[in-house]
């Protein structure tokens, strides 16, 4: 592990250590790290709001191109980049409304708890060398529980409407999501097992021989595929959209928010997205490490000169894309088949890998 | 067993009807896109048929002369009550009576373009013309007259 | 033995009249005996309602029947009359043909009459306080305001019966009890394909009854109908059912040619023939379109509009209407074919043709799609005939009842065309249905296009149409369904009464029984199928 070192290169963690000595220089430590804290709190909560632009740009570019159109072309010059944070702009001044018969506190706090879930799941994703935000030795752990308190802030913001619309959303949300869990929980495994660690940057540096979808050959392939269907269902997203199903719901859960309430599940629904194929490009497609086959020693060193950040990101839109791609292709489906294809389909399937994983690992049968 | 191989049949069928419909949606993918810019397009490929009904029309000649003898048919023509002819009677140079377009008044907004008034019109002095950005703001502006100001029925080789 | 000599032998007294078409007039008390008997004769049984015509006559109130047979296609009308205006009682036919029970309550909105039997005698279009049956000649058509109140629906309604002392009393039926989960859905929904609204309970997410509450566009044309010319009657077909406009058009031309003992030339007939078919075809695209934006693919939706858009284009350099295109006229077709008609339409079929593959691949090879659409929503063919659910959702169900083929009109008799019959009856059947008639509408246009002789396109017509006395008929294949135009002549100018066969009410009234234990999703992909178009509905 100590061969890579033009990735250290890259390495912010001195850097990091370097502002952390010098702040402790001039104040005392606690206000320091409060000072820290509030640095990186911004600094995610501006990222995640730059990210969740980018990404309803690219996805409304990307589905008008499936859709034979040309997508948002007028506002700010010829690509229309300036489309989303007009509409951003827009919802802000939106008027909130309030409901007749809603349960008011649980209504306003439901959209708080999604981004929550959203964000400290964000908070764990492995961007660089040193660069995370989160760090736990039970990281992945950490986010497929945080993942779940999304789920409460759906069924809440359903119940609390005080509209059939919304309970029949947010409950088909809860069955599936609770239901897809488990795929998800067994395919991580699955990851774990191979790796033999649960922290985050530990199950990236596992892969600089080779990133894990290559060790971990056909089981690694056939998990990841479960992994993007179920993290798909987990995110809301088409085909897995009836939650929200439009036809049958005109907006399932979120039917009667409005102004940035409404924002914030909508945004968190697009982060949900990229943490999805974040998580799954940490997993199985290395996280920032760059491409390396082992014995092709040059090869690997020209690919180490790439920042590990592009590397992430790249793979991460990389995922998005083929998600966008699913979800501009297929027809939604119905709440027992979306049932029937976890429970019949994807449960036996994750749990055949995982078995699979685990024969490979013990019998070293891995790449 | 057979439950079991059709259920492996299922899935693998399941997957391959996915991809096929994956690999329809990438190959539009690449294609062009068909949509039209309009306004941009308005010169360049904008294409309006002939045919087309925008608005009523009255046809008038350079000399400001159109063919209406205010007969009213086409009013009588009309579902809608969009057209209203308004006339007045004089007398010519031999003392007859004769009627002349005073206003030719066109509700644009109450019109359904069923072209029964150009049907019925034995002169040919309305027409339906191509220009249909007619759009505005005040509900009045729909109320249009349609002889120009100043001119006259053109009269009889 | 002939339908007329069978109902004489029941009813020694029933009249018939030829003026137009052939009508037998029976009595309002032997009505039920006469339509039992029709209903189950064993050779020619009369089991397709196709309409019942509400009529306000200067002798009293009544209605029409017009009745089909599924087997031989022969064709009947029943005409009966309640003389006493203001308690005027009807017999019901529900239990005969299941479409009365939605017809009658529109004849008892428009005219007051009362059927006994009926389960439901609600209004249908109009608001339920509503004062007054606008439709009878002597209706005051300034006593009802614009009310802007909310309506509250009931929910439970009234059924007549007769008593054994021959006196009428009503009693009430529920259809919602406190203890069902209601949802609203429509007017303003996103797939209910317009402003309908369905009143739908649920258990659970299954559907266990749909009450479907017409009217949010009723526009009242067949009122309007009665005040306005031949001619002028022509610019409101085109927005009963606008993405059968051309058909509709047809049907009433036809009417009124056949009443007026016009010929049209033979260059019309091939004009005519081919607008209806890319009129179905652009029909059928948006059909695909729609059922798959329903079921959430927003993607192929565009590829519909892709080629539809296409057509619309080709219509419009020969129309000048791209939606509403006022084509077809009394005596011919407004206006001649565009010089480059003929070979825009061949260039459209041959791109069809190459991209057609494309939609089964994304949508109907698609696995998701055939498992939400097979074995859903069944009808089967009884329920269908019953039920009066023609076009693509009759043929699903195995009931071959293409107008086109059993009633040729235009050129439907020489071109060579297979009628598309499925027999499972439910989602998918009706999906393919549509997917092979465009196919089999590009290929009677291939046979036409080339072919289109010489000839008058419009004939000359006075410029004051007057029909002569009688009842009038005829009906098309439209893009949904059976399309069909009934007009009373008093020898005016104006029509006394003209009706129209929407296509659209019986799909809405077989909703509920397609849909009961089925999922909510369902109902909208049901629905899609079922394909419908409001203001065809309410008229």
């Amino acid at each position: 592990m100590n061969n890579n070192s033009f990735l250290d290169y890259y390495n912010i963690q001195d850097l990091n250590m370097a502002i952390h000595e010098a702040l402790l220089g001039v104040m005392p430590q606690w206000l320091a790290i409060l000072l820290e804290g509030l640095a990186v709190g911004l600094l995610i909560i501006v990222l995640y709001a730059v990210l969740a632009i980018i990404l309803i740009y690219m996805e409304r570019k990307v589905c008008a191109r499936f859709q034979c159109r040309i997508g948002p072309n007028r506002v700010g010059g010829k690509g229309g980049l300036l489309q989303v944070p007009a509409d951003v702009l827009k919802i802000l001044t939106k008027e909130i409304i309030s409901l007749k018969g809603s349960d008011r506190f649980l209504y306003n706090l439901a959209p708080f708890l999604v981004i929550l879930a959203s964000i400290f799941t964000f908070s764990c994703l492995p961007w660089n060398k040193g660069a995370e935000i989160l760090r736990m030795n039970i990281g992945i752990f950490f986010v497929l529980a945080a993942s779940s308190i999304g789920v409460l802030g759906i069924l809440l913001a359903g119940w609390s409407s005080n509209s059939k619309y919304t309970i029949i959303g947010a409950v088909r949300s809860g069955a599936m999501i609770i239901s897809y869990e488990l795929s998800i929980g067994l395919t991580v495994l699955t990851m774990v097992l191979l790796s033999g660690t649960m922290d985050i940057q530990d199950i990236v540096m596992s892969q600089d021989r080779m990133w894990n979808i290559f060790q971990g050959h056909l089981p690694a392939v056939a998990a990841f595929i479960v992994y993007l269907i179920a993290g798909n269902a987990e995110a809301n997203r088409g085909p897995f959209d009836l939650a929200e199903a439009e036809q049958e719901l005109t907006a399932g859960y979120h039917t009667e928010y409005s102004g940035m309430h409404f924002g914030f599940f909508y945004l968190a629904e697009y982060l949900n997205l990229f943490i999805t194929s974040g998580i799954a490009v940490t997993l199985f497609l290395g996280g920032w490490m760059p491409l390396h086959f082992p014995g092709l020693d040059g090869f690997n060193a020209v690919m180490d000169y790439i920042p590990g950040v592009i590397w992430f990101v790249g793979k991460t839109f990389l995922v998005v894309f083929l998600l966008m791609w699913i979800r501009w292709t297929f027809p939604r489906l119905r709440i027992d088949q979306v049932l029937t294809l976890e429970w019949k389909y994807l449960m036996p399937l994750s749990l055949l890998i995982l078995l699979i994983m685990t024969v490979c690992v013990v019998f070293g049968i891995t790449l | 067993m057979s439950n079991f191989s059709e259920y492996i049949q299922g899935y693998v069928q399941g997957v391959k009807s996915l991809l096929i419909g994956m690999r329809t949606s990438m190959k539009v993918f690449c294609q062009k896109p068909v949509t039209e810019q309009y306004p941009e397009n308005r010169h360049t490929t904008l294409h309006i048929p002939e045919r087309h009904r925008a608005r009523l029309v009255m046809v008038h000649d350079e000399e400001n002369h159109h063919h209406c003898v205010a007969c009213g048919i086409c009013q009588m023509a009309c579902p809608n009550d969009t057209i209203k002819v308004v006339s007045e009677t004089y007398e010519d140079e031999d003392g007859k009576k004769k009627k002349r377009l005073v206003r030719y008044e066109y509700d644009l907004g109450a019109c359904m373009f069923c072209q029964l008034c150009v049907n019925a019109c034995p002169h040919d002095a309305i027409r339906f013309s191509n220009d249909f950005e007619n759009a505005v703001f005040q509900r009045e502006k729909l109320y249009m007259v349609l002889n120009n100001e100043g001119s006259s029925c053109a009269p009889k080789k | 033995m002939t339908v007329i000599e069978k109902i004489q032998k029941i009813c020694p007294e029933a009249q018939v009249s030829t003026s137009g078409d052939t009508i037998v007039t029976v009595p309002s008390d032997r009505l039920a005996a006469v339509a039992e008997a029709l209903r189950k004769d064993e050779q020619e049984p009369m089991d397709y309602l196709r309409d019942i015509v509400g009529m306000d006559w200067s002798e009293g109130l009544g209605a029409l029947y017009y009745l089909e047979s599924s087997k031989t296609y022969g064709r009947v009308v029943l005409k009966t009359i309640a003389h006493d205006r203001d308690e005027a009682w009807l017999p019901s036919v529900c239990h005969l043909w299941r479409t009365a029970e939605i017809k009658e309550r529109e004849i008892y909105d428009f005219f007051g009459i009362r059927f006994i039997g009926n389960p439901d005698m609600r209004r249908i279009f109009l608001r339920e306080d509503w004062k007054g049956y606008p439709l009878r000649k002597d209706y005051d058509m300034d006593s009802n305001p614009l009310n802007m109140e909310n309506e509250e629906n009931a929910d439970d309604t009234v059924e007549y019966y007769l008593k054994p002392d021959g006196t009428v009393e009503g009693h009430r039926n529920i259809l919602f009890d406190q203890k069902d989960f209601v949802v609203n859905i429509g007017p303003q929904h996103p797939s209910t394909h317009g402003v309908l609204r369905m009143r739908t309970s649920l258990d659970g997410e299954t559907i266990s009854r749909i009450d479907p509450i017409l009217g949010y566009i009723h526009r009242g044309i067949e009122k309007m109908n009665e005040s306005l010319t031949y001619p002028q009657t022509l610019a409101l077909t085109d927005r009963l059912d606008y993405l059968s406009a051309h058909q509709n058009r047809h049907a009433l031309c036809m009417c009124i040619e056949q009443a007026m003992g016009l010929e049209v030339s033979r260059r019309v007939q091939y004009i005519r023939t081919i607008m209806d078919e890319l009129q179905r075809i652009d029909s059928h695209l948006l059909f695909y379109s729609c059922l798959v934006m329903d079921m959430g693919g927003l993607t192929p939706f565009f590829y519909g509009f892709r080629e539809r858009e296409m057509i619309l284009d080709i219509f419009e350099e020969t129309t000048g209407g791209r939606l509403i295109q006022n084509y077809n006229v009394i005596g011919g077709v407004q206006a001649d074919i565009h010089p480059t008609f003929q070979q825009k339409v061949k260039e459209f079929i041959k791109h069809l043709r190459s991209v057609i593959q494309d939609y089964h691949n994304i949508f109907t090879g698609n696995v998701i799609a055939t498992t939400r659409l097979k074995g859903v929503g069944i009808l089967t063919r009884e329920q269908a005939i019953s039920l009066g659910a023609t076009g693509g959702t009759g043929r699903a169900a195995g009931w071959a009842n293409d107008v086109r083929k059993h009633h040729p009109y235009a050129l439907y008799g020489e071109v060579d065309f297979k009628e598309v019959l499925y027999t499972e009856g439910d989602s998918f059947a009706r999906y393919m249905v549509r997917m092979d008639e465009i196919m089999e509408s590009c290929h009677i246009i291939e046979q036409l296009i080339d072919n289109i002789p010489e000839g008058e396109t419009r004939l000359k017509t006075k410029p004051i149409i007057k029909l002569p006395e009688g009842n009038f008929s005829a009906s098309v294949e439209t893009s949904r369904g059976e399309f069909g135009v009934m007009l009373e002549s008093h020898g005016d100018k104006t029509p006394y009464r003209l009706h129209y066969r929407s296509t659209g009410l019986p799909l809405v009234h077989a909703m509920d029984t397609a849909c009961r234990g089925n999922k909510i999703a369902d109902l909208i992909a049901i629905g899609g199928t079922m394909d419908f178009v409001i203001p065809d509905i309410d008229r």
